[in-house]
């Protein structure tokens, strides 16, 4: 009986996981300006994200309390009531929806006290859009992911409990930056990963430091895993990051 | 009371003080001593045995000729000191001036002589130096952040073209080299930005104990991949273990910076080396690099923003030029010093110091 009830349980579990990536994530955009906002909605959307756009804190709050989104892209700077302000006022009505930042100021105290306010994220601007959609994307499925031990793409294979990455049963040997590069990436195969982000979960910078570091360490670990092997993984996306996926 | 009437008004005084001991002692040669003396001779005939009263008034007078100058030449020099110590104020605060103590304006006497009014004077000259420099700072940090939104414009509209199907190979590569300059673009704003903000004092150090000697083992492995394509090498030389308080994100960026570079300015085949000493109560630094080295007329201006050297060699260095102007700012901010030392030709060391914690298990 008791069993039987878990594994009800379990299913609801999973079946309510499969509702939420099969309904289109409702997204929430607070943007004064306008052409940022057009174009970020429009990224969002061909990412397949229903997005509800505001220009003002007032028409975000209403929108906000009305309306459960998955996800808010909340500018700091709005004409009125500025994004953080919104942002306590959010929280403090229990509001819990995931909060991504974007700041025009860039200050590493600001990104302390967005955090402290209750955002989940926080993208200075001028950011690279690729890495905005990403962000979205992962706020909207915090909690519901899961993180495999395993992690495999095409053939290569890494193991996050040995840490020991192998293509066609082919051990490949890699430095501690190689290994967090490597999994950051296939953690998020199929999606492009910024500069900004790898250098932020690789790293531990909140800002650029001003060197082609993560360039030349991709390029390193794409000889390690692509050289000898085909089809090839890691590719560069020019201006925008780097992606692992299998070839389409 | 200005200093010219209160100059005036001491040599008034002094000069009639003069003239009435000159008078009196007149008066008295003059016409009391005859006069007594023509009394008085017969008694002096009778014995020598006491001098006359008249002799002792003129003893007591020129006795006091000495201490009557002494008086004067104190008063005098007193009056002098009072009154040119406001000028020697002004001169060492004049002197301990800069650009970042401007809006401290320096102690009045409140007397309204000539040396309070030139304090007034100077006092305004300053503040408005200040909001001359003050002005300066905000227009660039004004304008480096109404850069940010045409640039994130920008940027967004030329991701959402690549995205778009039917790009011929020709067009993609051009709205990539578009891109690439506008990110670019950013860098320099984002540089410039937080150099602004550091001068003004608004950038916010952490304060915590950082260990140098891990900091430096691990900016041994950037400099590694760094160097890894032009084949050169990094080696880690003395280490000591050494706290210091600071921001650790900071400092790994200027450690990273002039490792990067130590490998950018360096030939092919290049060597990189890495040293971290404790010398008392500081630790040193150094990051050492074969290549073509800075000649000595431009090693003053390596820290200059936007300065990179010659122009035949800016071409092929990717950077803003301003890396070292950020890490003097990390140095400066942890109570340090920084220089760059080379010999041309052959190599360049960048020499960091810095403080050591006081209680390095805080």
């Amino acid at each position: 009986m008791t069993l039987g009830l878990l594994r009800r349980h379990c299913f609801r579990l999973d079946f309510q996981a499969a509702l939420v990536s099969l309904r289109f994530m409702r997204v929430l955009l607070v943007e004064d300006e306008k052409k940022t906002a057009a174009f970020v909605r429009k990224a969002l959307q061909v990412e397949g994200f229903a997005v509800d756009v505001c220009h003002n804190g007032e028409e975000a709050w209403a929108a906000a309390r009305t309306t459960a989104f998955d996800a808010m892209v909340l500018d700091i700077m709005l004409p009125g009531r500025d994004g953080l302000s919104l942002l306590r006022q959010l929280r403090e009505h229990s509001i819990a929806t995931p909060v991504l930042l974007l700041s025009a100021r860039g200050e590493v105290n600001e990104r302390v006290d967005g955090l402290n306010a209750g955002a989940d994220d926080y993208l200075p601007k001028p950011f690279v859009l690729a890495e905005l959609v990403a962000r979205v994307r992962a706020l909207g499925r915090r909690g519901s992911e899961s993180k495999p031990a395993v992690l495999q793409v095409a053939d290569l294979r890494l193991d996050t409990q040995t840490r020991r990455a192998e293509r066609r049963e082919v051990v490949i040997e890699l430095t501690a930056r190689e290994y967090r590069l490597l999994e950051f990436l296939m953690r998020s195969a199929g999606h492009i990963c910024g500069r900004m982000a790898i250098l932020e979960k690789v790293w531990d910078y909140s800002f650029d430091p001003g060197s082609n570091l993560v360039d030349v360490n991709v390029m390193r670990l794409r000889e390690k895993i692509d050289a000898d092997f085909e089809p090839k993984l890691l590719h560069t996306v020019r201006g925008l990051g780097y992606v692992i996926k299998e070839p389409s | 009371m200005t200093i010219r009437t209160r100059l005036t008004l001491w040599n008034a005084s002094m000069l009639l003080v003069a003239l009435l001991a000159t008078g009196a002692l007149a008066y008295y040669e003059l016409v009391i001593e005859p006069r007594s003396q023509a009394q008085e001779t017969p008694a002096t005939l009778k014995g020598d045995k006491q001098p006359a009263p008249t002799d002792l008034v003129e003893i007591g007078i020129f006795c006091s000729i000495v201490p009557a100058m002494a008086l004067a030449l104190a008063g005098g020099w007193w009056v002098m000191r009072r009154t040119v110590a406001p000028v020697t104020a002004l001169t060492q605060a004049a002197e301990q001036m800069n650009e970042h103590n401007l809006g401290a304006p320096l102690g009045r006497s409140g007397s309204g002589d000539e040396l309070d009014r030139l304090t007034e004077v100077f006092n305004a000259m300053t503040a408005r130096l200040n909001s001359a420099f003050t002005r300066l700072r905000e227009f660039t940090l004004h304008a480096s952040h109404e850069l940010k939104t045409p640039l994130t414009v920008m940027h967004g509209e030329l991701e959402n073209w690549l995205r778009e199907d039917g790009l011929t190979e020709e067009k993609r590569g051009r709205v990539e080299s578009q891109l690439d300059e506008v990110q670019r673009l950013a860098k320099i704003v984002d540089s410039l930005t937080l150099l602004t903000k550091a001068d003004a004092g608004q950038v916010v150090l952490g304060r915590e104990a950082v260990r140098l000697d891990e900091l430096l083992r691990e900016a041994l492995a950037d400099a590694e991949s760094l160097g890894r394509p032009s084949g050169v090498t990094a080696t880690l030389g003395v280490c000591d273990p050494v706290t210091i308080q600071g921001d650790r994100h900071r400092l790994r960026q200027l450690l990273l910076n002039l490792c990067d570079n130590a490998v950018k300015y360096n030939e092919s085949g290049g060597k990189v080396t890495l040293d971290l000493r404790r010398a008392g109560p500081r630790a040193e630094v150094r990051i050492g690099n074969t290549g073509r080295g800075i000649a000595a007329e431009v090693l003053p201006k390596v820290f200059d923003p936007f300065f990179r050297g010659d122009a035949s060699h800016s071409q092929a260095v990717e950077g803003c030029g301003l890396g070292l102007s950020i890490a003097r700012w990390i140095v400066s901010a942890h109570g340090g010093t920084i220089q760059i030392a080379s010999e041309p030709g052959r190599w360049t060391t960048a020499i960091v110091r810095l403080p050591v914690a006081v209680h390095p298990n805080q």
